[in-house]
């Protein structure tokens, strides 16, 4: 199932063209003009951090819409007649919509690592193991959802609405201390959402503490394997609940 | 030795429409079993709840020994299933799809490396096993499917209307495919709205009809199991009146009689050499001209009428 999942999308290169295309503008055009606009030490820097597992997040989220082509084509049918448990499938599902995530992230993180510049071997191995973990969640979450909604059209609105949120309350794309002042709600929603856990840990791991003020790697780790734990379990269940038995059809 | 397969009262209801109703079969090993029926009659239901795609709402089946409720997972180890429309993501290409099938199915590297040559090739998609499936011809895409359980060589096959939309050619080629799988030891359920192909293939035929297993055994024997073991199809110059039809049926030796067109009627007679001076007498006097006279030996579009009133082609109208 990984396998696959991760040849699968390496052939829609349409989509990987315009991701890497959307990415290096947004380095390059919003990443340079708001740090020119903002009042936070190493902005750019910062930005180009959050802005890699941003990416990886959009990315691994899109093994949801695979589930819509795969019911469209019938595919469904075919993957739950293969001498596979269900377990097995959705796992391997999970990890694989992570990984080639991951994989295709590499790249973008190499230029991020190149922006950032210099990185700690030891804590930048734990920050891509926590982002690793952290991709196979979204990835979990995302086939969770698409599964329950059986509706392609709802499901990208959904991801959309998610994303505003998701994204927009978290330490991707400004600090925490400056989240915290606009709104302690707000600050206290971000302090509580992976994307801030996999984007402070993947800062630290590139060395960019100053901004972030880890206390604690660990918490933020651990943060990111309960979500990991949580969306492979819940994708599991869901999946059997909703698909099992020819709920799709 | 039981049965490879037994389907005990099996069962799929969707609302208040019962797609599969009650259904008792049982299928031996190294036999290929045709499910007949137009669509909608429940065939491809069937495969889905043994494929354990589907769960029944009733009843279960053993499969090589396995319930198909209890050890889903091991009843889908020793199965392979052709699906009626082919299923395969548009982005992938012919190897992708039966090397990945292969892998998923246990086969070892070395294993796989030749089989899927040799399958390929068997099914003539060798030399288009790079192409997108997208690019290729339903016809191809069908080859590609049945690839798929030719190389898993399971120990039962189920193939959904393996020839639907496929030219004659093609058609000679899948048969000749199911034929040597069958020889390879597999047992294979043809699901097929085609009545030739479950003639020619199979050792047994069950005919579904609204999700009923009307009558099942081997073609022959379905044959002669209608009474009037004569048919000629006789086409009139004019429609057929209701009182041509009773006076017909006045004659002993007519034992049934199908209207299939307006002016075209189907008699199952005995003894016909007796028979058919008299039915052209009665056409005579009636001033009924005759287009032309056909003899046949009934075939399974008999049986299938036999048995539901209807010919293939109405049945199916009647689903949709």
């Amino acid at each position: 199932m990984i396998e696959r999942d991760v040849r699968l999308f390496f052939q829609y290169r349409f989509l990987i063209i315009m991701r890497a295309i959307w990415f290096v503008s947004q380095v390059l055009l919003f990443g340079l003009i708001a740090a020119q606009m903002v009042n936070v030490p190493d902005y750019f820097q910062y930005y180009v951090g959050g802005l890699s597992v941003m990416t990886l997040y959009s990315t691994a989220i899109f093994i949801g819409f695979d589930i819509y082509e795969e019911a469209e084509h019938g595919v469904f049918e075919y993957l739950l007649s293969l001498p596979v448990s269900r377990r097995e499938l959705v796992i391997g599902r999970s990890i694989g919509g992570g990984l080639r995530a991951f994989i295709y992230v590499g790249p973008l993180v190499a230029i991020s690592l190149f922006v950032i510049g210099a990185i700690n071997p030891l804590s930048f191995v734990i920050a891509l193991f926590a982002l690793f973990l952290f991709s196979f969640g979204i990835s979990g979450m995302s086939i969770a959802i698409a599964v329950l909604i059986k509706s392609s059209d709802r499901f990208d609105i959904l991801m959309g609405v998610l994303d505003a949120f998701i994204v927009r309350l978290s330490t991707t794309m400004y600090p925490a201390y400056v989240i915290q002042q606009t709104n302690p709600l707000y600050g206290w929603t971000a302090n509580i959402n992976p994307l801030t856990f996999a984007a402070n840990l993947f800062r630290w791991g590139t060395g960019l503490e100053k901004i972030i003020y880890i206390q604690n790697p660990l918490l933020p780790l651990l943060g990111i394997v309960a979500f990991f734990g949580l969306f492979s379990f819940l994708g599991i269940v869901i999946y059997e609940r909703m698909i099992e038995g020819g709920g799709w059809r | 030795m039981a049965p490879v397969i037994q389907i005990q009262n099996l069962t799929k209801k969707y609302g208040e429409f019962n797609a599969v109703d009650h259904l008792d079969l049982d299928i031996e090993e190294g036999e290929i079993l045709g499910l007949l029926g137009p669509n909608g009659a429940g065939k491809t239901t069937t495969i889905l709840m043994l494929a354990t795609v589907i769960k029944p709402t009733d009843g279960t089946a053993l499969v090589n020994g396995f319930d198909i409720r209890k050890q889903p997972e091991k009843v889908r180890g020793v199965l392979g299933v052709a699906f009626q429309e082919p299923k395969m993501l548009y982005v992938s290409t012919p190897w992708d799809v039966v090397n990945w099938h292969a892998k998923v199915c246990g086969l070892s590297t070395s294993e796989r490396k030749l089989r899927v040559k040799e399958v390929l090739d068997a099914v003539q998609m060798w030399d288009a096993r790079n192409k997108n499936v997208h690019a290729l011809s339903g016809g191809m895409r069908k080859r590609v499917e049945m690839a798929k359980v030719l190389v898993q060589r399971p120990k039962v096959a189920i193939v959904d209307e393996p020839t639907a939309q496929i030219d004659i050619v093609g058609k000679h080629k899948i048969w000749n495919m199911l034929l040597e799988l069958r020889d390879e030891g597999s047992t294979i359920i043809l699901a097929t709205n085609e009545l030739y192909e479950a003639d020619k293939l199979s050792d047994r035929v069950g005919i579904l009809h609204k999700g009923k297993l009307l009558v099942c055994g081997t073609p022959k024997k379905l044959k002669d199991s209608i009474l009037g073991g004569d048919i000629i199809d006789v086409e009139l110059g004019q429609d057929a009146s209701a009182e041509i039809i009773a006076d017909l049926k006045s004659l002993k030796e007519v034992v049934d009689i199908m209207q299939v067109k307006s002016n075209s009627l189907r008699l199952y007679l005995n003894k016909v050499e007796e028979v058919v001076p008299r039915i052209m007498d009665l056409f005579t006097k009636k001033n009924v001209p005759i287009v032309s006279i056909r003899m046949s030996e009934p075939s399974l579009d008999d049986v299938f009428a036999h048995y539901t009133g209807l010919t293939i082609e109405e049945a199916q109208k009647d689903e949709r």
